[in-house]
């Protein structure tokens, strides 16, 4: 493969899928066109359906008020009558209804507004200026009589609910406003005219449009009446003629969330369709043109072929990302919906630059999905009838996202597609978390990798050549044939299997609430469960050689020097313990180094809660405490890391190499620490990774690395023993650094672990070639 | 050089098995035509393909220059040239972009491959249209671009899977002018067709497939003096009657 991966071989490769995708007209008017002809129409549409949301119902609107039952509705009736009296008389009302502009996401707009633009606003109507009443003599409606229309605007139709109570009528969105009470009294005057005083108990949807607006224009008809009557009785103090109490019920619902999720999913969609061609033509199309035959009968691996389409693909949906990023940023910013839709900022240039990499990520998903589900279709035809499907099973998912008030957890973080969908709306409201975030690009870029090692295994293969009825089921299949070690593919795979369940179990196990000590014993059962049993079913499973694949051996060196075995094996073993002797500290004060730069994640505010659990820490046995934080995890991360994954990238790569992926991927994974994301982990565990890594390589053996990550974890858990005061009178310094002695020899100590080794496992082509 | 040795092939079909090919050996020397005839389903893409490396045999294996092909499957294939009749061309791409993608799936060197081109454009006569696109050529410059993408990475072995299938005449003395020049350059040529009269101008040595099964080999001579009869058409209507009249039916005798 390496010939083909040099020498800008596979730029060429991918330079003619490009060619091919790019000349074709097809690609470029889903490139071009569709941004420039879907973002005017979407910010036209998406503008009626704010106006609908955020703002007053125009025209002449019918609300719907319930009742507890009859005796209510007649005193509403009144009350409307009354309303229509002063506005027949002349009286104008002092409150306007203003449509109110978004947001803010944990206000209600519209009664921020109604505040702001009337200083008066709401305690207008519990003033107690009313005047010396006039008997109207109305009589009251029958509620069934129709609506009543206060004014020009708004009218209200009295209903009594059937069978349920109005509260929950109105929660139901079968009403627009419920009134629980309504009473009303006559204030007699002594010359024998009354006036009416009336009292509601009313409620109203939180949050829903129609249901605050006609609050709204009940509170304005009713301030009509006190405006009426105080305007008639001046200069006499009475009681308000009307008392109005209202109630937000429900969970409020904000308009706005949902409208900001529709951007990504338009986004992501476009990113979609930029794709779907591209993927199709350059793997089912190669058969249908007639060239696939003569391109898998050329040397170059199918991987290679399948990368170089993968990069044109991909390459393709990036640029209708960007094409559509570009015209999506144009339309909010011109139209200046993008103030409306998300907030003050608007969709600015950072939000762009922000959006743009998730994009990247998801198209790099998502082709290798596309790819992954056209490789086998010997036709476009039947490619599409294989695309339509998934397109549509994951935009079920894709529209849960549209629904207010999901919130973007940890655990919604490993669910492809939604994943990014929410990490894109929380970036564009500016309401994005860490720990989700992580999540999401790390398992969409690992399933990427696995569907991408899946779409060249099943690319070109015997289904999509002769006409036989393999496909999908082949690649679980048992192989027949004995593999020595896992390739890149099947790590890929596993890790893609690996990160979610690894990341719920994790996540699920902070969640419970457990012991100390059981705590310890459920994370041990993860280790063992995730990292050492499964990967060893896998490893059976695909027949592999255990032996070579978790270099089981206690003296793996194939090619020994003249030491004897025993001698070779004691020094490896010493290597490792110089080398734990020292790592920890290093390990210790790097940690506290980047804990100190801001990297970490500990709040200060936490610090209380910390010591008590540190504390209770130092209660656990300490046997429990090794066995569980250094012996397992020393056994199943070395079988897992330094095993499997070593195993892996070496059937590939050059050892150094391989080394350096393995370590980062070690660090990688010790990044989520149960539910919070532990970024200053990522060196020091990586660096630890390398040192393993490199013990594995040069001994050829899992051992001596379990037993350095045992002493090294040991060591540290051991530190966690004493208290600040404690520490600080035995390393006499301050209680945060090891004195500089002390980390001098432990740098010492790794040296002299490393040369150690390098002696002790030396090999006759080193002594060659040094 | 190909040496194929009891070469076994089947597969599933609905539930049943099918025997495609059943143990067939043949060996092509350098310089030398053999054809592969048969009537449609006697196995002979089925061959080719394992041949290639495409398919795994369930038996026997092949060897190419005297190494067997399941040993390094990948390796030999830089050993093969193969044009078949269904091959197609890359529309948006133009000759010269196709056949250099060509060279580079062969890990061929670009000025190797630069050499090489000019060369087969003289030789197929296809320089007049090296950068136009594939789209616009017709079907007689399609097929002169497939028989130079075949010879791209010049290899010693060359497989023909019904190269004049849906040609006309000046199609088909193409493609005979271009199996000649593989045989002066000393190339095994593997000939698979069912156009008898064809073979028999072009091959230097047969194989009579007929159910997954050789039945005849050899020259020419060698066939006319096992069967009695002069052409090979002949000899393939008295291998179908002979099969007839082994399936009783239901009208046999009547």
């Amino acid at each position: 493969m390496q010939e083909y991966l040099s020498n800008g071989r596979l730029l060429r490769l991918c330079l003619k899928e490009l060619r091919e995708s790019l000349r074709d007209r097809r690609t470029i008017m889903t490139l071009i066109m569709m941004p420039i002809l879907v973002y005017p129409l979407l910010s036209m549409a998406m503008q009626r359906l704010l106006l609908g949301a955020v703002s007053a119902p125009s025209g002449q609107l019918e609300y719907v008020i319930g009742v507890a039952d009859e005796t209510t509705a007649r005193v509403i009736s009144l009350a409307l009558r009354e309303t229509q009296k002063a506005a027949s008389e002349g009286v104008r009302p002092s409150i306007e209804i203003i449509r109110p502009a978004p947001k803010d996401a944990n206000t209600n707009p519209l009664s921020q507004r109604l505040n702001e633009t009337n200083g008066e606003g709401e305690n207008a109507l519990n003033r107690s200026e009313s005047a010396p009443g006039i008997e109207n003599g109305m009589g009251i409606n029958s509620p069934t009589a129709g609506a009543i229309r206060t004014n020009q605007q708004a009218a209200f139709s009295i209903v009594v609910p059937e069978r349920t109570t109005v509260s929950t009528s109105l929660a139901d969105g079968q009403l627009d406003l419920a009134i629980l009470s309504a009473s009303v009294e006559r204030f007699p005057f002594p010359n024998g005219v009354s006036i009416p005083l009336f009292e509601f108990k009313m409620e109203f949807r939180d949050g829903d449009p129609r249901s605050e607006m006609a609050m709204a224009e009940f509170r304005k008809a009713m301030q009509l009446i006190n405006d009426y009557q105080s305007a008639l009785l001046r200069g006499n103090r009475l009681p308000a003629s009307v008392t109005l109490v209202s109630n937000a019920v429900g969970q409020r619902i904000d308009p706005m969330a949902s409208l900001a999720g529709v951007l990504p999913l338009v986004l992501i969609l476009m990113t979609i369709t930029g794709a779907v061609y591209p993927a199709i033509d350059l793997t089912a199309g190669e058969r249908e043109r007639g060239t696939m035959e003569a391109m898998i009968a050329t040397p170059a691996p199918r991987f290679v072929l399948l990368l170089s389409k993968y990069v044109a693909v991909v390459t393709v949906a990036v640029l209708t990302a960007v094409a559509n990023l570009f015209a999506s940023w144009v339309t909010l910013s011109l139209g200046g919906l993008g103030r409306a839709l998300l907030g003050e900022r608007g969709f600015s240039f950072w939000t762009l630059i922000q959006i743009f990499p998730l994009l990247v990520i998801f198209a790099a998903f998502f082709s290798a999905i596309l790819l992954a589900m056209c490789s086998f279709a010997r036709s476009f035809k039947e490619a599409q009838a294989y695309l339509i499907p998934v397109m549509l099973v994951s935009l079920a998912p894709a529209l849960v996202t549209l629904m207010p008030n999901v919130e973007f957890s940890t655990l919604l973080g490993i669910v492809p597609l939604v994943n990014i969908l929410l990490l894109s709306r929380d970036i564009m409201t500016g309401a994005s978390t860490t720990l989700p975030a992580f999540a999401a690009v790390l398992s969409t870029l690992l399933y990427a990798a696995a569907a991408l090692v899946v779409a060249s295994r099943l690319f070109g293969g015997e289904s999509a050549t002769s006409g036989s009825q393999e496909s999908w089921s082949d690649l679980m299949r048992r192989p027949k044939r004995r593999f020595p070690t896992p390739d890149i593919g099947e790590l890929a795979i596993y890790l893609a299997l690996l990160f979610p369940v690894f990341f719920v179990a994790t996540n699920l196990a902070g969640q419970w609430m457990l012991s100390i000590e059981q705590k310890l014993l459920v994370n041990a059962l993860l280790l063992c469960v995730l990292f050492l049993l499964a990967p060893g079913f896998f490893a059976i499973y695909r027949r592999m050689d255990l032996k070579k694949t978790f270099l089981l051996r206690l003296d793996g060196t194939e090619n020994p020097n003249g030491l004897p075995r025993p001698v070779r094996l004691l020094g490896v073993f010493a290597a490792s313990c110089l080398m734990a002797a020292g790592l920890w500290i290093v390990a210790y004060e790097a940690l506290k180094l980047l804990s100190d730069l801001g990297f970490g994640t500990i709040d200060l505010q936490k610090t209380a809660a910390l010591e008590e659990a540190k504390s209770r820490f130092r209660e656990v046995p300490f046997w429990l405490i090794f066995l569980t934080s250094a012996l397992i995890p020393a056994i199943c991360e070395e079988f897992f890391f330094r095993g499997f994954v070593l195993s892996a990238f070496r059937s590939r790569l050059h050892p150094t190499r391989a080394v350096i992926y393995s370590a980062l991927l070690f660090g990688v994974f010790h990044v989520v620490n149960g539910n919070v994301l532990s970024i200053e982990r990522f060196a020091p565990t990586a660096i630890l990774g390398l040192a393993l890594g490199f013990l594995a390589v040069r001994s050829d053996s899992l051992w001596p690395g379990i037993l350095l990550h045992a002493i090294h974890n040991g060591l540290l858990f051991w530190l966690t023993r004493f208290n600040q005061s404690e520490l600080a009178e035995w390393l006499g310094s301050d209680s945060e650094h090891f004195p500089t002695a002390w980390i001098v020899a432990s740098v010492g100590s790794i040296a002299i672990g490393i040369v150690v080794l390098y002696f002790s496992t030396l090999k006759r082509s080193d002594e060659v070639s040094s | 050089m190909i040496v194929a040795k009891g070469l076994r092939k089947q597969f599933m079909v609905r539930g049943q098995t099918l025997v495609a090919v059943d143990r067939i050996s043949f060996t092509v020397g350098n310089g030398e035509v053999y054809g592969l005839l048969g009537p449609n389903g006697a196995g002979k893409t089925t061959t080719l393909r394992m041949v290639m490396g495409l398919l795994d045999p369930d038996e026997g294996h092949v060897e190419i220059g005297g190494v067997r092909t399941d040993i390094d499957p990948i390796a030999i294939r830089s050993q093969l040239g193969l044009i078949s009749t269904n091959d197609g061309v890359y529309p948006w791409l133009t000759v010269r972009e196709m056949l250099m993608y060509f060279a580079d799936l062969y890990a061929v060197e670009v000025p190797v491959a630069q050499i090489r081109l000019e060369e087969l454009a003289e030789l197929l006569n296809i320089r007049s249209f090296l950068d136009q696109r594939c789209s616009t050529l017709s079907t007689g410059q399609k097929q002169r671009v497939t028989l130079a993408r075949g010879l791209m990475h010049d290899p010693p072995v060359m497989l023909l899977d019904e190269p004049t299938r849906g040609l006309d005449v000046v199609g088909s003395q193409t493609v005979f002018e271009f199996i000649d020049l593989l045989k002066k350059r000393g190339k095994s040529v593997l000939l698979s067709t069912h156009r008898l009269d064809e073979a028999e101008r072009v091959c230097d040595r047969f194989g009579l497939l007929h159910h997954g099964t050789v039945r005849y080999e050899g020259t020419l001579d060698d066939l006319r003096t096992l069967t009695g009869k002069y052409h090979l058409v002949d000899m393939f209507i008295d291998l179908i009657r002979e099969d007839r009249q082994s399936v009783p039916s239901p009208t046999a005798g009547a």
